[in-house]
């Protein structure tokens, strides 16, 4: 009686008598519904790259967003509801300015990363007086990519507020061909001349369209300059140089 | 949206903080509770019955505290069979001075706090030092809401090592442990007379000679302190356990006093 | 009144919710070192209420404090800065750095800013780039990093003598010379001694005894601490920076 799926995947914290939550796998699904979006570790710093889906030539295509600062040090690339990421962002950018604020020092990636996660299972119905946070789980991965004391490193966060993290990563709808290529290419001393390159080379092979400097954006942290995106000029030269 | 982990509230009920992410103080809903009558509540601004001087010290076989039976209502020698002195659990005793309502209030909280840990059950009795820490954060905190017990306390007893304790906590939440402890004009008139007889006697002194030692202070006290009376109380910590004697009426000679000269109705 | 009346103007007793517990806090910064000390008396008003009660706390392996002026407030803030490293170390997994606990300290001293803890803070201990340090704080949070720092009943007859003998004012180089920019710790322990026993003569709140708190960067030789009497070693590790207590005697009277 009880074990269709169906059952199970209305009350967003209710477990399946197998012990799932679907409304967090759906979410999970989402994310492979998004753009793709690669990022990847190198000794010298973190580089990140995603798919801008540029959907009609009448679109603007750098007003699609999906790179985003949280600090000096940190950035964050997302896959999947993009909206739903500005919760987490803005929550990420609090919590590192807080830490600064309070420490004078500059929040340690996996530190930040742990308290987007924090939010992730805050979803539900609300209990009398209370509000519930949120009413689903998040439809969103982040790449989120810092450099601090440990050195430059790359977080991985789905909707079920699990953290892991990567050498090289990538998400969305390409993610499983890219991510076969990165396992190929990513060796311990890329330079982060190679890791731009083989990000675009990467987002290459998945894009439908033919890539360019309108569908794609990149950006890197590095410890001397931090969080910077790439702008155009420079990532023409790197998409002639691929 | 509230960034502050705090608010959140997982689980639902904000009352609770399974992870103890911040102090109690600071967690929603535990901001100081008003209500209509606040404003018209009297805080102690000062005491009204007072209890004069504590005196502990150190001996032997644990702790010893004595405190005469007074209760002053300004002069007059209002009640004079107050006991100042109150067990606590097994090992502890907890003598006050100052205002002998808070204090009241005081032995009420503690015998409460045993029968609760008595109910639990679990293998763990409050000593001394637990007692004291209790009594401090509760002094500290009302002196922090400027609503103070208008007390001086010692605590005192035996420790499960075995270790003998005693510790002063009063109406500002200061906190100091020695081997003589002395509070109001105890601390002026019969400190220097403990240090003397005490200090570095600690594993000499036997129960006897203490209760000679704390019986000489009283009387002194007895002779100085117009708020103090010559009927006292003398409670011991042992490993046998708390002891608090019967009141014990002070010998005292005033045949000194027709001697005195320089004032008073004789000038010569 | 004169009269004895009271009938006049309405009398208003306000309970004053601080006192003064008396005592002198000191630390010198080395170039891989630092000193932090403190005498363990207690007292309030003529009386000294007990001869053991520290003002000087370990927070880390790296990280000294001294708190000063009213007591109760010294050891409640202390508490809470140790349960705040706690947390730090559960969420961030390492010891939290001497500059942010510095900050730390700020923080929650002028959360307090309209209800001040009435203590002095001084924090000493081993910077991350492996220097030593002395950061010093006023009751509601200002604070800066320095050399040398005395507080407390003495600051008034310590801190001149540090001037003289650590930023050697009103010293005049030999010809072609100029002062050292950092003492050896033989020489630092030395003047924290003299310190307190000088402070211990001309102070009635200051005796009883001396707890040196001395913080070695790691990888520095234990020189200038071998040939001292009862150094005792509290740190928790000892491939990083490490802490010992020194313990002296002080006259009683």
């Amino acid at each position: 009686m009880f074990l269709t799926r169906s059952e199970y995947d209305r009350g967003v914290n209710t477990f399946s008598p197998e012990g799932r939550l679907f409304q967090v796998e759906y979410a999970i699904e989402a994310i492979k519904l998004g753009s793709t979006t690669v990022g990847i570790c190198t000794q010298e710093g973190v580089v990140l790259a995603v798919e801008k889906r540029v959907q009609s030539p009448l679109l603007e295509s750098s007003s699609i967003e999906k790179i985003m600062e949280i600090d000096s040090h940190l950035g964050c690339a997302m896959s999947g509801l993009i909206a739903d990421a500005r919760t987490m962002i803005d929550h990420a950018r609090v919590t590192s300015q807080n830490h600064a604020f309070t420490y004078d020092e500059r929040i340690k990636v996996e530190s930040v990363t742990q308290a987007v996660c924090d939010l992730a299972l805050r979803f539900g119905e609300s209990v009398h007086d209370e509000d519930a946070m949120m009413s689903r789980p998040f439809g969103v991965a982040l790449l989120i990519a810092g450099v601090d004391e440990k050195g430059p490193q790359l977080f991985h966060t789905d909707p079920s507020g699990t953290f892991v993290r990567y050498d090289a990563k990538a998400v969305g709808s390409g993610s499983e061909a890219a991510q076969s290529e990165l396992q190929d290419k990513w060796h311990k001393q890329m330079t982060l001349k190679e890791a731009h390159i083989l990000t675009l080379r990467v987002l290459k092979q998945v894009m439908e369209e033919k890539l360019d400097h309108h569908n794609v954006q990149l950006a890197q942290v590095t410890k001397e300059k931090g969080f910077e995106i790439l702008d155009e000029v420079r990532l023409k030269e790197l998409i002639d140089d691929m | 949206m509230d960034h502050f982990p705090t608010s959140w509230g997982r689980p639902r009920n904000e009352a609770i903080d399974a992870f103890n992410t911040y102090p109690l103080h600071q967690r929603p809903g535990h901001a100081p509770k008003t209500d209509t009558f606040t404003d018209g509540v009297q805080r102690t601004q000062q005491p009204i019955v007072t209890g004069t001087s504590i005196l502990a010290f150190h001996y032997k076989d644990g702790i010893i505290m004595a405190a005469d039976t007074l209760a002053s209502y300004g002069s007059l020698a209002r009640f004079k069979t107050i006991q100042r002195l109150h067990p606590v659990g097994a090992r502890t005793v907890v003598g006050a001075s100052g205002d002998m309502s808070d204090f009241q209030y005081l032995q009420n909280q503690l015998d409460q706090l045993t029968i609760d840990e008595f109910t639990e059950n679990d293998g763990h009795d409050l000593g001394p030092a637990e007692i004291h820490e209790y009594l401090s954060r509760v002094m500290y905190g009302r002196r922090s809401k400027m609503n103070p017990l208008w007390n001086a306390i010692l605590v005192g007893g035996k420790k499960d090592n075995g270790e003998r304790f005693l510790a002063y906590v009063d109406l500002l939440g200061t906190t100091y442990s020695a081997a003589t402890i002395a509070t109001g004009y105890g601390a002026h008139i019969a400190i220097p007379l403990l240090r003397s007889a005490v200090e570095g006697r600690e594993n000499e002194i036997t129960e006897e000679q203490a209760r000679e030692i704390m019986t000489t202070c009283m009387r002194v006290l007895f002779y100085r302190d117009a708020r103090s009376l010559d009927k006292f109380q003398i409670a011991t910590v042992t490993d046998a356990g708390v002891n608090i004697s019967e009141p014990i009426k002070l010998e005292t000679s005033w045949n000194f006093a027709e001697n005195i000269r320089g004032y008073g109705a004789q000038t010569q | 009144m004169p009269d004895g009346s009271f009938a006049q103007q309405p009398q208003q007793r306000q309970f004053n919710p601080y006192t003064e517990n008396g005592g002198t806090i000191l630390a010198i910064a080395g170039a891989d070192f630092t000193v932090i000390a403190g005498d363990t008396r207690q007292s309030e008003g003529y009386s000294i209420q007990t001869r053991y009660a520290p003002k000087v706390f370990r927070l880390t392996d790296r990280a000294v404090l001294a708190v000063n002026g009213f007591a109760a407030d010294g050891n409640m803030f202390v508490k809470k800065v140790k349960q705040r490293l706690e947390w730090y170390r559960h969420a961030h997994a390492k010891d939290m750095p001497l500059r942010a606990i510095a900050r730390l300290i700020q923080t929650m001293l002028y959360a307090q800013r309209f209800f001040p803890y009435y203590v002095y803070n001084i924090l000493g201990g081993i910077e991350e780039d492996g220097s030593g340090a002395v950061y010093s704080f006023d009751p509601v949070g200002s604070y800066e990093r320095e050399a040398c720092r005395a507080a407390g009943a003495a600051q008034a007859l310590v801190q001149p003598f540090l001037d003289n003998q650590i930023y050697f004012k009103n010293q005049m180089a030999a010809a072609g010379q100029s002062h050292p920019l950092h003492l050896p710790l033989s020489d630092v322990l030395a003047i924290v001694i003299d310190s307190f026993t000088s402070a211990t003569e001309r102070h009635i709140e200051v005796g009883d005894g001396l707890e040196m708190y001395v913080v070695l960067a790691k990888g520095r030789s234990s020189q200038g601490l071998d040939g001292l009497r009862g150094a005792q070693e509290i740190s928790t590790t000892n491939d990083g920076d490490r802490v010992f207590v020194i313990r002296r005697e002080l006259k009683k009277d």
